[in-house]
């Protein structure tokens, strides 16, 4: 009885019945919503989400008030940088795929690097960075066009691929596989877990701990740059800060999934439930017709009431 | 007449019974004495009459009125003052601050008012005076204050409830000789204005000097209260580890020489750095090397820079015949060398992870593994656990759920998988029981007998007489004596720590 | 992870230490100063009477929201939802004298309202982290979002003017002296009141552990909901400043606002744990960046690069900041 009730106060199991509950909700607000291909396009602008979110998950399980806030800014960059290098051919995917990966890791590297060799906290490191990306983002638009998808790259995000179901889904889920595993049966993923518990004694034990965090920021950067490439992909041309929204959003996806702000508890499952609950909260709220205003202020207000159900701070009166 | 009295007070946190049955009667005017292995509920009794803990069930009743203790506050309110073992200070505020912080001194109830926070605060600095040590002023930062420092200014916080009903839980572990005195001093002048005090030490000399009456709690539980005039240590240690009542294994003592098996494991020459200076020594093969003298006289701090977590400033260290000079910890564990620390929490415990993720990180370094595959190290890992009689669920339960002494023993297990030619044990059975100190000592000996080096430091005399070849007595940062063979006494022992300290 | 390796249990504290322990906003002040001598040097003018007066009046509001976030960093919280508040406010004010007529007693009105509101969303951020215990950074953000669809709602395009009685005080001259200098001299004299009261060092106190300071016996909810009630109050302060430098309503004016204000309080020496820092220090801070973009601009940097440059002399003075900040407190 009580592995039941503890299964039920899983996070991912929280998240997953509060998606169900909204794809009912979503249905008979409007017929329609909780259809397959509805639920599949939710799912592409989710794994949009969740590809970033990824990569803020382990640098939050890294602990140390790990949080990447400059994500937004290589995804933008990312996109931008993705059509310029294949200026809507296919053969330019590759390259693309290429310097993407280089960017996104240039810059996590840099954060990393602010972060171990300078004890920058990483929430004013990631912030400055941010900043800069921004500037960056401001440079590259006056001079150059935002450039054009590859076809493929579109076909690939947006129409299916095996089983009626769109390449960036699968991609998405071997992500989730890929993650999981490294979190699990990897011994990185131990001594990702062990920096964010207790960094001192990770460090006694002889853990690489500013290795460690630098590769964390370095993979950050780099499933942001993943996603900006797909982004591009999803809406055929990039423009101004396309990237921004996903720099809070993933941190909430990853808190919805269960993983604590502290480091060192969670893992990648419950943000893939996270970014889906997120992503569908949002199709609701474009669904029903109420005003910009309004959006907003059930959008804020539901985000707060789901967030009791997560990772509430522990009371000091034990 | 009874000051606080306390009636099955029990607590759980989770399926854990921390606490399963208090009871405790404290007089006015008495020093009552709490007494227990750790993870035996002294502390979360403290913290439940202090309010931080919030009890399940049972009665208190304070000068014979039945109280509800709903938090700190309201404890402060009934006259209750506490020192926290784990200390409850603001490290970027100053001496003077912390002090009046429960009750800050207010001008026009919004401000605070200067002049009378210092007034009050000198009242209580005064009371350690001349015994305080360097640097230690009203105006200083709780942060830049040594640890036997900050200690005081704990003591002086609680001596500022002015409560009738005050708390201590270990106020002594860090102090030295002549601040415990002059604690003690304050203490008694306390019991004859008619305070309760209850105390809490694992040091037997103190409890005999300073307690009144005893209360023993085992393993959750009240057992016995004594008067402390009518008893001997003897039998208050057997009612505490109760029916494995076997004295631990450091009550026999060590032989005075081992067989130097091909030559030495670790050699120190002229090591100076941050906290020791020009300390040479040489540890053979089966070796049991111990660390000796009052408490941060350099004995952990060269033990870490052995290990590579602390600063080296000039001599030489070799393992074997090579020369080692770890730059780190992943270092020195690559070449052979194992510290295990006291202070699990700090430096041991990768928390709320599982038991094996706990035992393997050094494999993985020494291995050089990629891929943690559970079945495979958990036959690895299940070994070295048994070797200590580590008591656990399973190997995927967290090490949380552990009491101390087993979460130490998963901490040494670490080392267990691939042997280190060199063990460095800095204090390592500080707060853990009887018991589990025995299993570990039985353990360091047989490690001894196949061939390590081992350094051990302990703060307890007993711990070092019992199973140190040698012992090196450190003092100011430096070895002021080597006690050899039959020189190996408690009072030689406590003669070199305290000459010219 | 220096700090690992010597994890010294003591430091002797030298001078320059002392000095920064006692004045942690030193290095900002420095920075300032700095800034002001390169405004100088690549355009003289800027540094005349006029254009400082215009800077302050540009930044007051930053600067007020800088101290607003202070506060509740000092307890170790965050608030991201500073920069909606100032919106919020923004638009409240600017709708409420409009509607009223736009005479001073509308617009005195208008600003005690504008109080209120502003206290009120520092109330619900309170309960929200302090009571509630939700992540500060999570729940702050998504209180940001109800604020700014407040906003949209009270008016949802930008646009709508000031009275002018409102924005010609705020630009304007007083016995001789612009306005804003009395705002500043108010201000200072808030801060050193503020300062002295309990509530400061108890919100200090908090930051610095906040178990210890409940197991003290401090009423560690009250408190923290305190700091963010003193983040409401001198957001909607800030807003007011806004509201007189534009001169208009925009519901997304604080938007931006927030992340720089997070950047001001570091930049002044301030720990974002909690526990340490000071208010001027963050008043320097906001000043830093009002003085960055400047220097930028009077450096001749073509505008495409402007923004560029500028993030990176943030990200540069902010390093600075944790460098300075950190040499100083224990």
């Amino acid at each position: 009885m009580s592995s039941v009730l503890s299964f039920l106060r899983q996070p991912i199991v929280v998240a997953l019945v509060f998606i169900v509950l909204l794809l009912y909700l979503g249905e008979l607000l409007s017929p329609g919503f909780a259809s397959a291909a509805q639920i599949l396009r939710l799912m592409i602008v989710a794994s949009l989400l969740g590809i970033v979110a990824a990569g803020q998950n382990v640098v939050i399980l890294g602990g140390r008030e790990g949080i990447d806030l400059s994500v937004g800014g290589v995804v933008s960059l990312s996109a931008i940088i993705a059509g310029n290098v294949m200026q809507g051919a296919d053969i330019g995917i590759v390259p693309a795929i290429a310097a993407c990966l280089v960017a996104g890791a240039f810059f996590g590297l840099l954060n990393g690097l602010g972060v171990t060799l300078l004890r920058i906290p990483p929430l004013v490191m990631t912030l400055g960075m941010l900043g800069v990306l921004q500037g960056l983002l401001v440079v590259i638009r006056m001079g150059i066009p935002s450039g054009q998808a590859a076809p493929a790259l579109s076909r690939f995000v947006t129409q299916p691929l095996f089983f009626g179901v769109p390449g960036i889904i699968w991609l998405w889920a071997v992500i989730g596989i890929v993650m999981a595993l490294m979190l699990s049966r990897t011994v990185f993923g131990h001594r990702i877990y062990a920096i964010g518990s207790n960094e001192h004694a990770a460090y006694m034990a002889g853990v690489p701990v500013r290795l460690m965090r630098i590769a964390l920021f370095m993979i950050s950067g780099m499933f942001a740059a993943i996603a900006g490439l797909c982004l591009l992909g999803y809406s055929g041309s990039s423009f101004a800060n396309v990237g921004e929204q996903y720099t809070l959003t993933s941190i909430i996806a990853v808190v919805f999934g269960g993983t604590s702000l502290a480091g060192g508890k969670g893992g990648y499952t419950g943000t893939m439930a996270g970014a889906f609950l997120l992503v569908i909260l949002q199709g609701i709220l474009t669904t029903v017709n109420i005003d910009e205003s309004g959006r907003q202020m059930v959008f804020g207000a539901t985000l707060l009431i789901l967030m009791m159900f997560y990772g509430r701070g522990r009371a000091m009166r034990a | 007449m009874s000051k606080l009295k306390l009636n099955g007070v029990s607590k759980a946190y989770g399926a854990t019974l921390a606490l399963r049955r208090g009871d405790l009667e404290v007089m006015a005017g008495e020093v009552h004495v709490l007494m227990g292995s750790n993870g035996s509920g002294k502390s979360t009794l403290c913290k439940i009459i202090a309010g931080s803990v919030r009890p399940d069930d049972g009665r208190i009743l304070i000068d014979d009125t039945p109280v509800t203790i709903t938090g700190p506050r309201s404890a402060r309110a009934q006259g209750i003052g506490i020192f926290y073992q784990e200390l409850s200070l603001a490290a970027h505020r100053t001496v003077e601050e912390n002090i009046c912080l429960a009750a800050l001194p207010a001008k026009a109830r919004l401000f605070v008012d200067r002049t009378a926070l210092k007034e009050r605060a000198a009242r209580y600095i005064a009371l350690f005076d001349g015994v305080s040590g360097d640097g230690f002023s009203a105006d200083a930062l709780v942060g830049n204050l040594r640890p036997d420092q900050r200690q005081l200014v704990e003591i002086m916080k609680a001596l500022a409830s002015e409560a009738p009903l005050l708390i201590f839980d270990e106020p002594t572990s860090a102090l030295d000789r002549a601040q415990v005195e002059r604690f003690f001093e304050i203490l008694r002048d306390l019991k004859r204005r008619g305070r309760g005090i209850i105390f809490i030490s694992h040091r037997m000399d103190e409890i005999k000097a300073i307690g009144d009456r005893v209360t023993i709690i085992r393993d959750g539980e009240t057992i016995t209260t004594l008067n402390l005039g009518e008893t001997d240590a003897g039998t208050v240690i057997r009612l505490m580890v109760g029916g494995a009542g076997d004295m631990p294994a450091s009550q026999s003592s060590a032989p005075a020489v081992v067989d130097a098996k091909d030559g030495a494991a670790l050699t120190v020459r002229n090591l100076s750095g941050a906290g020791f200076r020009n300390v040479s020594f040489e540890v053979a093969r089966g070796e049991i090397l111990g660390f000796g003298g009052l408490h941060g006289q350099g004995q952990s701090a060269l033990l870490r820079a052995i290990f590579g977590a602390g600063s080296i400033a000039t001599g030489e260290i070799r393992i074997g015949s090579d020369r080692f000079d770890a730059a780190s910890p992943r270092d020195a564990i690559r070449r052979g060398c194992a510290y295990v620390s006291g202070d699990r929490g700090r430096d041991g415990v990768i928390s709320g992870r599982p038991i094996i993720e706990n035992v393997t990180p050094i494999h993985y370094l020494r291995d050089r593994l990629m891929i943690a595959r559970p079945s495979k190290l958990s036959d690895r890992v299940a070994p070295a656990l048994e070797s200590m009689h580590t008591k656990f669920a399973s190997l995927f339960h967290p090490i949380n759920s552990l009491s101390g002494g087993n979460q130490q023993k998963v901490i040494i297990a670490r080392w267990l998988i691939d042997r280190p030619d060199v063990l460095l044990l800095d204090d390592p059975t500080k707060g853990i029981d009887l018991s589990a100190k025995a299993d570990l000592f039985a353990l360091i000996r047989q490690l001894a007998a196949e061939g390590l080096g081992i350094i051990l430091y302990s703060s307890e005399d007993a711990e070092l007489l019992g199973n140190a070849n040698r012992i090196l007595v450190f003092n100011g940062g430096s070895v002021s004596r080597e006690l050899t063979g039959p020189e190996r006494t408690r009072y030689n022992l406590y003669q070199a720590a305290y000459e010219a300290a | 992870m220096t700090e690992i390796a010597t994890s010294p249990t003591y430091r002797r504290t030298g001078g320059i230490r002392r000095l920064l322990e006692r004045y942690p906003f030193l290095p900002a002040l420095a920075i300032v100063l700095v800034l002001l001598s390169l405004n100088g040097v690549f355009s003289p003018n800027s540094l005349s009477y006029r254009s400082l007066t215009g800077l302050l009046s540009t930044y007051m509001a930053l600067i007020l929201l800088a101290i607003a976030q202070t506060y509740v960093v000092y307890a170790g919280d965050i608030d991201l939802s500073a920069g909606s508040i100032l919106s919020l406010v923004n638009v409240a004010i600017v709708v409420l004298m409009e509607r009223w007529g736009g005479g001073a007693g509308a617009v005195l009105l208008a600003l005690a309202l504008g109080l209120l509101l502003g206290l009120a969303c520092g109330l619900v951020n309170g309960l929200v982290v302090a009571a509630l215990r939700l992540q500060a950074i999570v729940a702050t953000f998504a209180t940001s979002i109800f604020f700014t669809g407040l906003a949209l709602y009270i008016l949802p395009v930008a646009g709508t003017p000031a009275p002018t009685i409102f924005w010609r005080t705020y630009g304007g001259r007083l016995l001789g002296l612009p306005f804003v200098f009395y705002i500043l001299g108010g201000l200072v004299l808030l801060l050193l009141v503020l300062g002295r009261t309990r509530l400061t060092t108890q919100l200090l106190a908090v930051g610095d552990d906040q178990q210890a300071a409940y197991q003290t016996g401090l009423p560690v909810v009250s408190i923290r909901v305190r700091g963010y009630l003193l983040c409401g109050l001198f957001s909607a302060l800030a807003a007011f400043c806004i509201t007189g430098d534009t001169a208009s309503g925009d519901p997304l004016v604080g938007g931006k606002m927030t992340l720089f204000s997070v950047a001001a309080v570091v930049l002044g020496g301030s720990a974002l744990s909690g526990g340490w820092g000071t208010v001027v220090g963050s008043l320097l801070g906001a000043l830093t960046i009002g003085l960055i973009s400047s220097v930028v601009f009077f450096m001749g940097t073509p505008s495409e690069w402007q923004n560029f440059v500028q993030g990176l002399a943030i990200l540069v003075v902010l390093m600075a900041g944790v460098l300075a900040g950190r040499r100083a407190r224990p």
